[in-house]
């Protein structure tokens, strides 16, 4: 376990996730023609693109679930599609991945759903989970009323937050979030990206946000990376991308413009 | 300046996760090595075993930690709130930036009471006057969905170009011919076991020939329509509720009525229509295999021939018996289809949901067809 704990301190002082020239080709059709890029330890980097440029499907390849065409997913040193199935398990264990719709399992509680990572994967006495548990509700400021429910009775926002949760039970290194706002209200939608922050700021997360949401890319993303027909279009911090001479980047900037 | 340290913590590997100290009259605790979930349990003992003067002030000293986080930051707070002490008594110092940020976070968060969130288990009074009350529910519901598919028939029947004949057509098609092998697979198999053991008894009295007229009556009235509905049931029900259920579970049926449409024109009606001309054509498929199988079988066991069975079976077996049989499959068809389309559009929106409708579906389609089966042959005796 100590060993374990030694290499990670070893190596997240540098960079924790490398994307390196990753193709994907479905039949005939390219969606990622060599896609290249970077996050540090501690960053929040947003990833945005128009419909259909394979966000999603990259953040597949990324946490090891769909095997890119070529190129190379190096994740907090791993090189996700050229290890065993041992590392790659003990990979999944530090990072957090949620889900669009959250993706909470439907015959559990709330709790019970939380409490899946603790009893899978550490070798915690059942006594101590509960206590952990109620913490863990309360710091993604879900009501302690809210664990003997059943995720169908939660609103999107509350189902969001109890899928966070879970992704975050472990402790994790680094979280993915695929659209986290999609889907809630606007009031909704920034107070869960103010959660992010708090959170990630706190627990010295290394946030990785697939979004079309401008307003969650405005207010807590440091750095953005815009792919487009492929390719990585740019790459920067929020205020230089929305400088950039592209009628796509425009566009998606200059809605936010027109609204406020 | 330390005075009187003492070691209280066990040391797990090389890593001593918390010395104790005495500093001018104040408690110090120095934290130390990666405090993180996957060490909780050496970290927790190591709590456990501190022998802290709770009368003294208390200050967490972060100069050796080298990680920190949410769970471990509970653990040790945990503790100490245990002790008496409260966010007034409990100093920090020399922790790193992002540390006292999770400090602070973990404090102003520990006071919610566990989680536990188990489902209610119920006893067993209660599992049955649930059970009760859930069945009285269902039936109320589905009451109320026959008299919603009673005004749309009727409104059908007044404006018959809403009918949906192509969609009709390839619900029978599936139902009906896609069905027609294993059908036919499960009646011929009953039809050879069902003489065969008729056979070792008839021979005993010398009466072999009676096995014909015990198979065509067994076949024709009862075992057919049975087996027939009850493949159908699980075969066609299942499917009924699964198709309906997803599409209610991605809001299609909501879309179906906004477009000014009834769900009940679109799903219920095509596959009601269809299941009902389906069902009698398979039984009479399932009498044709039934009897090969009793054919095949007398041949084989009691000598009797393809010639001499179908002779004594044209004399024996009233033309009631077949007709019975198929008449009886259009009511089990409906109760089926009812049962099945009205589980499907009853699902909630989670997936758990279309999994318990569609098996409730099955359960419910054979339960029905075999009460609907003994209401008959209570009702009407007189065909033999």
């Amino acid at each position: 376990m100590n060993g374990e704990t030694q290499a990670t301190r070893g190596d997240t002082a540098q960079t924790v996730l490398e994307v390196d020239s990753v193709v994907t080709r479905f039949g005939s059709s390219v969606v990622h023609d060599g896609v290249s890029f970077s996050v540090q330890q501690g960053e929040v980097v947003g990833l945005i693109g128009s419909s259909g440029t394979g966000k999603s499907v990259l953040l597949r390849e990324i946490i090891g679930l769909l095997r890119p065409t070529a190129g190379t997913v190096r994740l907090l040193g791993t090189n996700v599609w050229d290890c065993s199935e041992e590392t790659l398990r003990a990979l999944r264990r530090r990072f957090g991945m949620l889900f669009q719709d959250g993706a909470l399992f439907s015959s559990l509680t709330v709790a019970e759903n939380i409490a899946v990572p603790f009893r899978e994967n550490t070798d915690l006495p059942a006594a101590m989970i509960p206590p952990l548990l109620g913490l863990k509700l309360a710091l993604v400021g879900l009501p302690p009323e809210t664990c003997g429910k059943m995720p169908s009775q939660l609103s999107g926002g509350m189902r969001k937050r109890a899928a966070l949760d879970r992704a975050l039970a472990l402790e994790p290194d680094i979280l993915f979030l695929d659209e986290p706002t999609s889907g809630l209200d606007p009031v909704s939608a920034r107070a869960f990206d103010k959660l992010i922050r708090v959170l990630s700021e706190s627990l010295g997360l290394t946030v990785f946000i697939v979004t079309h949401d401008v307003g969650t890319l405005l207010s807590i993303i440091g750095r953005v990376i815009v792919l487009s027909r492929g390719k990585v279009l740019a790459d920067g911090p929020v205020r230089e991308v929305a400088q950039l001479d592209d009628p796509w980047v425009r566009d998606y900037f200059s809605v936010r413009t027109q609204v406020t | 300046m330390a005075i009187g340290l003492q070691t209280v913590t066990r040391m797990s590997h090389e890593t001593q996760w918390l010395t104790h100290a005495v500093e001018a009259g104040k408690n110090i605790l120095f934290l130390a090595g990666p405090w993180r979930l996957a060490n909780l349990v050496p970290i927790s003992n190591a709590i456990h075993a501190l022998r802290i003067d709770a009368g003294r002030e208390l200050m967490l000293d972060g100069s050796r930690l080298e990680e920190l986080d949410s769970a471990a930051c509970f653990a040790i707070y945990c503790y100490l709130v245990s002790l008496g002490y409260n966010e007034k008594t409990i100093g920090v110092r020399r922790f790193q930036d992002k540390h006292l940020r999770l400090l602070g976070l973990v404090h102003e968060r520990m006071k919610s009471p566990p989680a536990r969130g188990k489902a209610v288990r119920l006893g067993l009074v209660q599992r049955v006057g649930a059970s009760a009350i859930n069945i009285c529910h269902l039936l109320k519901v589905h009451n109320a969905f026959i008299g919603a598919l009673a005004m749309d028939t009727w409104r059908l029947l007044r404006k018959p170009s809403l009918f949906r004949g192509k969609e009709t057509v390839s619900q029978f098609e599936t139902i009906c011919l896609d069905a027609i092998p294993i059908v036919a697979l499960i009646t011929v198999l009953i039809g050879v076991v069902f003489a065969y053991l008729l056979g070792l008894q008839a021979q005993k009295f010398g009466a072999s020939i009676f096995v014909v007229d015990g198979v065509g009556l067994a076949i024709c009235r009862e075992l057919s329509p049975i087996l027939v509905a009850i493949v159908v049931a699980g075969r066609s029900g299942a499917s009924f509720t699964a198709q309906i259920g997803t599409m209610k579970m991605a809001h299609e049926i909501d879309a179906i009525s906004t477009l000014g449409l009834s769900p009940i024109h679109v799903l219920v009606i095509p596959r009601l229509v269809a299941i009902q001309v389906a069902l009698p054509l398979l039984v009479f498929v399932g009498d044709l295999m039934g009897l090969l199988g009793g054919m095949l079988a007398a041949d084989w066991q009691l000598g009797i021939t393809h010639v001499m069975f179908l002779e004594r079976l044209q004399s024996v077996l009233p033309m009631s018996a077949p007709v019975a049989g198929i008449l009886k499959a259009p009511v089990f068809a409906a109760f089926i289809a009812v049962i099945a389309c009205h589980m499907g559009m009853n699902v909630q929106h989670d997936a758990r949901s279309v999994g318990l409708n569609t098996t409730s579906t099955v359960v419910q389609g054979i339960v029905w067809v075999i009460l609907l089966d003994a209401a008959f042959a209570v009702m009407f005796p007189w065909e033999i």
